[in-house]
């Protein structure tokens, strides 16, 4: 009852702003946000505050801004948090994710989150909730899981836990050796600097065909991958290459063979790029497709994805000289999940072209605001 | 009196009026002043900046000779089509032959002004669905339409990539203090 008055208010809503065409306020009752019985999370207080829907010409456009409070109603530690946006019936197809790694939230206690959107959608169509939020899943400490898991939130969750505890293990282990804070002290300004090196690509992508936005010289051609090795990690890569052609590569595709001794249905290669000038970016990650892949001891496997990457840089395009692969996560069968460690990025040098983790931007963020002290306190919570 | 518009006059003095208008242009101007000397203004204008007779995006005086050569070629052709001992003003105006002729000039000029002035190759916008940063978030496009996720506010942003269609921002929430990752997918 309460949903069916939520959708015929969007309608309602919808047709008066596509009347009038002009500026007008969204209402709550245009978001729905959608915990199963059983969920871990209690919504203790939502709004869409300041949400504006715009006429532009024969669209609308749709600026949402939903803040929430949510309260663990369980009785264990909760360390991550996916949602499930979907833009229903307005933008077909339109459905995003939004996650909260790296939390720390206790029994009984809140913490807030916030969802910006915008919407763009022709202003003759209407119908629905303009948006749905569902749970897709809740990680806790123990790394058990709950919710539905639409979105793999469960494998990111889990490979996030993993990186976070990798780093606040490094960081705690400078901490209590013979440098104490200012050894941890320098270790941040390190930290910062390199993040703040870090180049960035900006990247589009769409499935197979060539991207309408390249630079594409139109002499396209093979190019192999180059691989990093990890001496622990349990998958190795054999061969690969994708379709290049000036800023665009196309159809990716990676060998990989299982050296492990436990089945594996998940691998995920990290992928540099090289320009002209030999600067190096991270273009993005190969993952194995999600339902295909089942690994045996022993067995390969080749990763294919049938879509077009497209990169830029500062507005320019980046034209792509030489790649490099690495493997970046490997989900066992069990669920189990291999990242690399500390040592294999500092290794190889990767952590200079690597973004941090989400936790090392966490920690770097409260030495910012909070120094030094701040972080010790912050990294004796765990 | 009426006086014709600033866009009627200019081209008036660039010549660049058909008959009938250049004819009533004219005839205006001969009884105002008023007119006449802004004709002689963009006269005047024209001769300061010879550059506009070429204005890069628009390349008038190429179309000028496209046009003209390919009346040439029609003419020319139509000398040929012509039987020898027949002068232009002694046969009917539309022969079948004169009407094809003209008709494929016509046709040329129009193809060789499609192909000047349309619209350039559409490389930007495709309503094949993609996924993108843009300025403050990400988004999913595809045609008119768009979802975005965004993170205004946010200083600094790790973008990542998937190969099989997703694109994903990472941030610090300047509100909540909260590591955020967004992800738009393709499908």
């Amino acid at each position: 009852m309460w949903n069916n008055m939520k959708t015929l208010t969007a309608i309602v809503f919808l047709g008066a702003a596509s009347l009038r065409a002009q500026d007008a306020a969204i209402p709550q009752g245009a978001v729905n946000v959608n915990l199963p019985d059983n969920s871990p999370l209690t919504v203790k207080s939502f709004s869409v505050g300041d949400s504006r829907a715009t006429a532009r010409g024969a669209a609308l456009a749709l600026d949402l801004h939903m803040a929430a409070t949510l309260l663990n109603s369980s009785t264990r530690r909760i360390h991550g948090v996916t949602l499930r946006v979907v833009a229903q019936e307005v933008t077909l197809g339109g459905k995003g994710s939004v996650t909260y790694p790296s939390l720390n939230v206790g029994p009984g206690e809140n913490f807030q989150v916030r969802i910006d959107m915008q919407l763009m959608r022709p202003s003759s169509v209407t119908g629905g909730p303009l948006v749905q939020v569902d749970l897709d899943g809740v990680l806790f400490q123990d790394l058990s899981f709950f919710g539905p898991d639409r979105l793999n939130s469960r494998r990111t969750m889990t490979a996030c836990e993993m990186e976070a505890q990798r780093d606040r293990e490094h960081f705690k282990r400078i901490l209590s050796q013979g440098g104490g804070k200012a050894a941890l002290q320098r270790e941040m300004l390190e930290s910062m600097a390199r993040q703040s090196e870090v180049s960035q690509l900006a990247v589009s992508v769409k499935r197979s065909g060539r991207a309408v936005t390249s630079a594409a010289t139109g002499n396209e051609h093979d190019a192999e991958f180059a691989f990093l090795q990890f001496p622990d990690s349990p998958v190795e890569p054999i061969k690969g290459a994708a379709r290049i052609s000036g800023n665009e590569a196309r159809a990716p595709h990676i060998e990989v063979r299982n050296n492990s001794n436990r089945p594996v249905k998940y691998v995920e290669m990290g992928w540099i790029v090289s320009d002209s000038s030999g600067k190096q970016y991270m273009a993005g990650s190969l993952p194995s497709a999600d339902s295909d892949l089942v690994l045996p001891p022993g067995r390969s496997a080749r990763l294919l994805q049938e879509t077009t990457l497209n990169f830029s840089a500062k507005g320019q395009p980046v034209n792509v000289s030489k790649m490099v692969g690495f493997v970046n996560q490997v989900e066992f069968a069990d669920g189990k999940i291999w990242v690399p460690n500390r040592q294999n990025l500092d290794n190889t040098l990767l952590l200079k072209v690597l973004p941090p983790s989400a936790e090392e931007q966490r920690l770097t963020d409260i030495y910012r605001k909070r120094g030094i002290d701040g972080l010790a306190a912050e990294l004796g919570k765990f | 009196m009426k006086h014709p518009s600033q866009e009627i006059l200019a081209l008036h003095a660039g010549g660049d009026l058909g008959w009938m208008a250049r004819w009533r242009t004219a005839r205006h101007l001969a009884d105002c002043e008023q007119c006449t000397a802004e004709v002689a203004a963009f006269d005047e204008l024209r001769d300061t900046l010879p550059e506009l007779r070429q204005i890069p995006e628009i390349p008038w005086n190429r179309i000028a000779t496209e046009m003209r050569a390919n009346i040439r070629l029609g003419l020319a052709a139509g000398e040929c089509v012509r039987s020898s001992g027949q002068s232009l003003r002694d046969g009917p105006l539309f022969t079948g032959a004169r009407a094809v002729v003209a008709l494929a000039s016509v046709l040329a000029l129009m193809v060789t002004g499609l192909m000047l002035e349309g619209p350039a190759p559409r490389m930007a916008k495709s309503s094949e669905p993609m996924v993108q940063a843009t300025v403050n978030g990400i988004q999913r496009r595809s045609g008119d339409q768009a979802f975005g996720l965004m993170h205004s506010g946010a200083l600094r942003v790790t973008y990542s990539v998937g190969a099989q269609g997703t694109l994903g921002a990472r941030y610090t929430d300047p509100e909540t203090g909260n590591v955020t990752i967004t992800r738009v997918y393709v499908e």
